[in-house]
């Protein structure tokens, strides 16, 4: 693989913060580096060398902590995974609050996902050896479990803009526990009560998960067992 | 406002300092033994080290006849070259069987071959097929240990870095100084017990493959506190990450690529590394093990043949994988078949032509001083997990630092809601302390002109990259010592951050972690200038053999002026007491 060649980009970054200013404002940097960088390399570079009062957040740099989402030119990614482009406007995640410049809050989706009880509701204590779970299951469950909760796809979202939708990575949490063979709790009345019905079906989320995963598909399938059965009653 | 004026004051009965696996599963033990728990995330609470994990887990389930807990107490002895704490080690390889049973009750799958039997596979060092796993590697962990945590009503502080511990006039914990960097304001915790589990030193140096909040507080906070700090010297490299993107340099390369069959098979080879001129340089470190050698040794061999020129030009080596087990591999670790096929090309990702591969710091195999049950030296202070030590000694098998945060994590959480029932120190006890420290801590904030943190940051991690790294010399140690001696004296009094909002000030947040960063920089130079052999991850080019003298730990102690060294005997299981042999160096 030869050396990538060398890029200079624009980045605008959305600058704001709530208790000094009275609104955003966008400011101008150009970087300039390998033209393989990520935004977060950009980002990282304008914090270094530019703008010593940018607030941002990362933490692993390679797609894990999940902590680092943006928005690049409208669209909602993972700062870290995401190659930089010529021109880019960056900012903060919506539709959250925002602490500062690029961090938002997440206090609200952490208590949205306390509150869908998300361990499994267990009727009788683990046997102390190898649960039964067929080995297709298990693989299952565990692609499932590496959404990173990044918001990315909430984000993007376009029901969760107009109606009373949580959100598609809420789903795919719900479905996991769903297809948890020890959880005995009733997911699909959870998914229903989360606006699971106002998702219009396209696959948006699918399409920008960073991880690869498919919301869309977990709400087919609540939809599926929905029409017909086969859902736990709780 | 003044400093001392936007100081909340708060209570707990166990505060816990990071929001990994160890930090986690101490919660969770602390609370279901009826403690008050706050757990304190320097980030966001999904920003920590074993997440970052693969995720195996090194346990003897008894799947494999051959293998034993007394195996799995040896191959960690052995690997530890002899200084491991034993009795901490016995207890990780009796505990950890149920402590993944606890797992599989929170929601986790392990990875299976059959309905009732686990897919178990091999890692560094290990004699035996020992080691579980699951696709989701250590975002499913700390997910289902969240859920956990959410269920309790355990509360989580985002955004919380310890700033020290706080200790009443007998020495006991009295409470902690935190700031809340999402708001930039000062909040201490009156409580009786602090769970240090902040995780390792790894953004200490330059090439690292950790998440970049680790840099060591917890584990310098202790010491501050009076702790005694263990086998800090020994900090463990992870011979095969990334080279390439320059963000990821240093990312580990998930082992499974560098074993090729050897995975499941002890005596099949691994993926042959070859150095600028085609040559299988592992030859000249460990003829017999070849590539299949321990991380300690393949990393040593690695970083010599790129310091001495035989590397790649962007500072690497070759690692020919066996493209004979890539279907295993993308079912096994598919996120890693997309990051080669991203970062390097479709051969690479195919595992059909040679990858480009580093040495990079992963893992901190010292740290604070512990008993079997987590306490230190300091009542009231305990430590779990990456930021203590003694568990692995001078080496650590690929797979046992999940075992270890569940095991300790547990055994922690249960000890501090133990003492705190001994009682709950008065709210003002230490309040002052921690509002004159808050206000030193304030100080670059109120600085006009100076030197800004991060900059001063890349001139420790350099140092230490360089000169407390894989190689180390005791020339190169000293100039170390004296060069952090200046930096100390001359540059952290002129520390400036660029603004004054306090809300998230990356700066002021990196000023706090200098401090940290110094002290540690100091003790691991300071001990392995005393420590004159080589040994496990520990490499001496002035001493490069073993000796049977240094079959003995080095114990840091702080006593709030100046750090002083001191050689111990290993605590065995048949002499527990660790009588004291000697005064060495301060």
């Amino acid at each position: 693989m030869s050396t990538p060649s060398s890029i200079t980009v624009t980045a605008e970054i959305r600058r704001y913060d709530p208790s000094q200013d009275a609104e955003p404002r966008y400011e101008k940097f150009q970087v300039t580096g390998l033209s393989n960088m990520s935004v977060l390399d950009v980002v990282r570079s304008i914090y270094d060398n530019q703008a010593g009062d940018l607030a941002y957040q990362f933490a692993c740099r390679v797609g894990r902590c999940g902590t680092c989402a943006v928005k690049v030119n409208g669209t909602p990614v993972l700062a870290c995974q995401e190659r930089c482009k010529p021109e880019m406007r960056i900012e903060p995640l919506t539709p959250f609050p925002v602490l500062r410049d690029l961090v938002v809050d997440r206090t609200e989706i952490e208590g949205r996902l306390a509150a869908l009880s998300l361990a499994p509701e267990r009727e009788a204590a683990h046997p102390r050896e190898p649960e039964p779970i067929t080995p297709e299951l298990s693989a299952e469950l565990c692609k499932m479990d590496s959404c990173l909760l990044c918001m990315v796809c909430v984000s993007a979202c376009p029901a969760v803009e107009e109606r009373a939708f949580d959100g598609p990575a809420f789903m795919l949490k719900l479905r996991h526990m769903a297809k948890h063979p020890q959880d005995r709790r009733n997911r699909l009345e959870q998914a229903i009560e989360g606006g699971m019905l106002e998702c219009f079906n396209c696959d948006v989320c699918t399409q920008v998960c960073p991880a690869d995963l498919s919301p869309a598909q977990a709400i087919r399938e609540f939809r599926r067992e929905l029409i017909f059965g086969g859902a736990r009653r709780s | 406002m003044s400093p001392s004026s936007d100081m909340l004051v708060e209570q707990a009965d166990v505060l816990i300092a990071g929001s990994g696996a160890a930090g986690m599963r101490a919660a969770i033990a602390a609370h279901d033994a009826g403690a008050n728990v706050v757990l304190l995330a320097k980030g966001p609470r999904r920003a920590n080290h074993t997440r970052m994990s693969g995720g195996r887990y090194n346990v003897v389930t008894g799947l494999n006849a051959n293998d034993s807990n007394d195996a799995f107490f040896q191959d960690t002895i052995d690997s530890g070259v002899g200084i491991n704490n034993y009795e901490l080690t016995r207890i990780l390889a009796d505990e950890a069987l149920e402590r993944a049973y606890d797992l599989e009750e929170y929601g986790l799958a392990w990875d299976r071959t059959d309905v009732k039997k686990y897919y178990m596979s091999m890692t560094g060092g290990g004699t035996y097929v020992r080691t579980l796993g699951s696709v989701d590697e250590g975002i499913g962990i700390t997910e289902i240990m969240l859920h956990q945590l959410h269920k309790r009503g355990i509360r989580i502080c985002d955004f919380h870095m310890l700033a020290d511990v706080i200790r009443d006039d007998n020495g006991s914990v009295a409470g902690a100084l935190a700031m809340d960097l999402s708001r930039g304001v000062w909040r201490y915790f009156s409580t009786p017990t602090v769970v240090i589990a902040t995780g390792g030193t790894s953004q200490l140096y330059e090439t690292s493959s950790g998440p970049t909040i680790n840099t060591g507080d917890g584990i310098a906070i202790a010491l501050r506190a009076g702790a005694e700090l263990v086998d800090i010297e020994f900090m463990q490299f992870i011979p095969i990450s990334f080279v390439y993107p320059p963000g990821a340099r240093g990312y580990t390369l998930t082992e499974p690529a560098h074993y090729g069959k050897r995975h499941f098979d002890p005596s099949a080879e691994a993926a042959h590394l070859l150095n600028n001129k085609g040559e299988r340089f592992v030859k000249h470190y460990d003829p017999v093990r070849m590539e299949g050698s321990t991380r300690d040794i393949l990393a040593r061999a690695i970083m010599l043949e790129i310091l001495e020129g035989r590397g790649t030009p962007e500072g690497g080596v070759l690692m020919v994988p066996d493209p004979a087990v890539f279907d295993a591999f993308l079912k096994e670790r598919p996120i890693y078949v997309k990051r080669l096929l991203e970062n390097y090309g479709e051969p690479q990702a195919r595992l059909q032509a040679p990858i480009q591969v580093m040495p990079s710091a992963l893992y901190t195999l010292g740290g604070v001083r512990i008993d079997a049950w987590c306490r230190t030296c300091v009542p009231g202070l305990l430590a779990a997990g990456e930021a203590a030590g003694g568990v692995h000694g001078a080496n650590r098998l690929g797979g046992s630092s999940m075992p270890d945060i569940q095991v300790f994590g547990r055994r922690a959480g249960i000890a501090a809601a133990q003492d705190a029932k001994a009682g709950r120190p008065p709210q003002s006890a230490g309040l002052e302390r921690a509002r004159a420290r808050a206000d030193a801590l304030t100080a670059p904030l109120r600085a006009t002109d100076g030197i800004r943190p991060p900059e001063v940051k890349r001139r420790v991690q350099k140092l230490m990259w360089d000169h407390v790294g894989l190689v180390r010399t005791g020339a190169k140690l000293e100039e170390t010592l004296r060069a952090f001696g200046e930096l100390r004296a001359n540059v952290m009094p002129k520390l400036k951050v660029t603004s004054k909002a306090r809300i998230l000030n990356r700066e002021w947040m990196e000023s706090l972690e200098l401090e940290n960063m110094l002290d540690l920089g100091e003790a691991m130079a300071a001990t392995s200038l005393a420590r004159k052999e080589t040994r496990g991850a520990f490499y001496r080019t002035d001493f490069q053999s073993v000796d049977p003298e240094w079959t003995a730990n080095l114990w840091v102690k702080h006593d709030g002026s100046s750090m002083s060294v001191e050689k111990r005997a290993v605590s065995t299981l048949e002499a527990p007491a660790a009588p004291k042999l000697e005064t060495a160096i301060s």
